[in-house]
């Protein structure tokens, strides 16, 4: 089907027409922000009368507003992502890669309505529990703490599933023959499964960091104190708070953007898999 | 052999409890505290049904409940319809629609909070270039967010831009999996491209659409990041969508009670929602990859 089409030269030339103004439109916005993020301060306001190819592009390039924003809330607002995103992965990887583990080596009573939950826990957007949660964390007195951003999101039914899926495609055999030989499961799940499903693992780091570093209903709610604003809470505070450091403000918002971005592009081939297999088995 | 038995809970211990305490609990948290209130002292007591029969006569309840419906209805067959167009688009072979693949879904990378400060920006007549470009071609400069009659729509098209490339994902996956010797009987059959499309194509991918169209609409009825950030659900409520309500009555207002009970409607709504997914994911008619 698709190479008869490929063959009108109309049908293709419409084709490529609407796919480049469909990517002009996602890509104009991005990469207007990562040239005004290199403005200089002077060049911020863009007056609507002054429409032309000066709006898209600076007179100079500079790095002053990043340099700018290391003085102010935002190294801190990059701590807190960080502490709380990669704990999240170290511990996410652990917890979820022993569980899906579980699911693929054992059998044990109860446990495809585990498993439901577990699919379950993933289907439900989080944001579906954010209010009962935040009573719960208060509860625990966990309130403005890293514990409050971390440990919730730790465990996740979409990385279970995944190393699930891959502890499964191997034979049982494979462990069944360690088991002979005196391994404990301990000791079989870390040196022998776990190296070779080191595609999910990498998939798997990627979710629970992006997981994290996008994350903005829950830290809004659970740590609202400054000392624990997170990147995305900082940046959007900054947009609604009457200020003049605009250029802080691009800066900002485009490196949060392509920390989250790059490491998506490096994988994008193996996290779009992984991604679809969980949404279509 | 005692041990090898209890092996796998000890595997799953952690994450069942993580799933159990932190995603499970909440739903019970929810209903039992949609049942309380709280006194001007901070005492919890039991009220029974009073919160929600307190929301049904509540007119802001009742508008915001009309605006995340609305909201909804729009969104939901836009983001699909935009997301199917787009699968069309790019469900070919070469290295040039790779590109174009790759374009459409780098937004997918970006979250829902910075693509609202992202917009915000892009959208402002001072900072941003969309006005001047609006003014330039004899449109006119628009106030977007910050008017009644278009902040609804604004906030539609970023959540659009942020997502379509997303579900096109899923629905190209399910292109892929229709197998090509039907299309090639079609073809040998004389059938033109429309006939294709029609009687091959949309029938053949009616589960993954459904799919995308359930998971999309579980999405957008907690929809919150933007209408925090870019409207405090104004001007004049016209974007208080029922998370933001949730949001508010707790922390602006101090009701957790309303609160939760606005949050027990919405996991309502959502379980509901998510059930269609476990049936559709589990329906026997099976071209979805």
């Amino acid at each position: 089907m698709t190479e008869t089409i490929a063959r009108n030269p109309l049908a293709v030339a419409l084709r490529y027409g609407a796919l480049s103004i469909l990517a002009f439109a996602v890509v104009c916005p991005l990469a207007w922000l990562a040239l005004a993020s290199l403005r200089p301060q002077a060049e911020i306001f863009q007056p609507v009368s002054e429409f032309g190819w000066r709006t898209f592009v600076p007179s100079r390039l500079t790095l002053d507003n990043y340099r700018a924003l290391m003085s102010g809330d935002f190294p801190l607002a990059l701590r807190n992502s960080s502490i709380v995103a990669v704990t999240t992965v170290v511990f996410g990887l652990v917890v979820n890669a022993l569980a899906g583990f579980a699911f693929a080596a054992f059998d044990f009573r109860g446990k495809n309505l585990l498993f439901l939950l577990v699919i379950v826990s993933f289907m439900m957007p989080f944001e579906a529990i954010v209010m009962p949660l935040y009573v719960l964390i208060s509860g625990l007195g966990w309130t403005n703490s890293y514990k409050a951003l971390i440990i919730p999101e730790v465990a996740n039914g979409m990385i279970i599933f995944l190393f699930r899926q891959f502890f499964a495609s191997i034979p049982k055999d494979f462990y069944e023959a360690a088991r002979v030989d005196g391994a404990s499961w301990l000791y079989i799940w870390a040196f022998i499964a776990m190296p070779l499903s080191w595609p999910t693992i990498a998939t798997s780091s990627l979710m629970l960091f992006l997981s994290q570093w996008d994350s903005f209903f829950w830290p809004v709610v659970a740590a609202s104190d400054p000392d624990y604003a997170v990147v995305q809470v900082a940046i959007a505070r900054n947009i609604n708070f009457e200020q003049n450091d605009w250029g802080g403000l691009f800066a900002s918002t485009n490196l949060a953007i392509l920390i989250g971005m790059i490491p998506f592009l490096l994988m994008q081939r193996f996290y779009v898999r992984s991604l679809i297999s969980g949404g279509i088995k | 052999m005692l041990s090898s038995r209890l092996t796998p809970f000890l595997f799953l211990a952690p994450a069942l409890i993580g799933l159990v305490v932190f995603r499970l609990a909440p739903i019970g948290i929810a209903v039992a505290g949609s049942m309380t209130g709280t006194s001007l002292m901070g005492d919890l007591s039991f009220v029974g049904l009073e919160n929600f029969a307190y929301l049904f006569t509540d007119a802001e309840f009742w508008s915001s409940l009309q605006v995340t419906l609305l909201f909804n209805l729009i969104i939901n067959p836009l983001q699909l319809a935009v997301a199917f167009a787009l699968a069309l688009l790019v469900f070919q072979q070469g290295r040039a629609i790779w590109f174009y693949r790759l374009l459409l879904v780098l937004p997918m990378a970006v979250s829902t909070g910075l693509s609202a400060v992202l917009f915000g920006l892009f959208l402002d007549g001072n900072l941003g270039p969309f006005n001047g470009f609006l003014e330039w071609i004899g449109i006119g400069a628009q106030a977007f967010h910050r008017n009644q009659d278009q902040a609804l729509g604004t906030l539609i098209g970023i959540a659009t831009w942020k997502g379509a490339g997303y579900w096109m994902l899923f629905l190209l996956a399910g292109l892929y999996s229709i197998p090509s010797s039907v299309q090639e009987a079609a073809l040998i059959d004389g059938a033109t491209p429309w006939q294709r499309f029609r009687l091959v194509t949309l029938p053949l991918m009616r589960k993954p659409m459904a799919f995308v169209l359930v998971a999309d609409t579980a999405i957008n009825f907690l929809f919150f990041a933007p209408v925090y950030i870019l409207t405090s659900g104004g001007p004049s409520g016209s974007t208080s969508v029922l998370m933001y309500q949730a949001y508010l009555s707790a922390f602006t207002f101090s009701d957790l009670g309303r609160s939760l009970a606005i949050s027990t409607i919405l996991l309502m709504i959502i379980l509901i929602i998510v059930a269609l997914e476990l049936r559709l994911l589990r329906s026997p008619e099976d071209h979805a990859a």
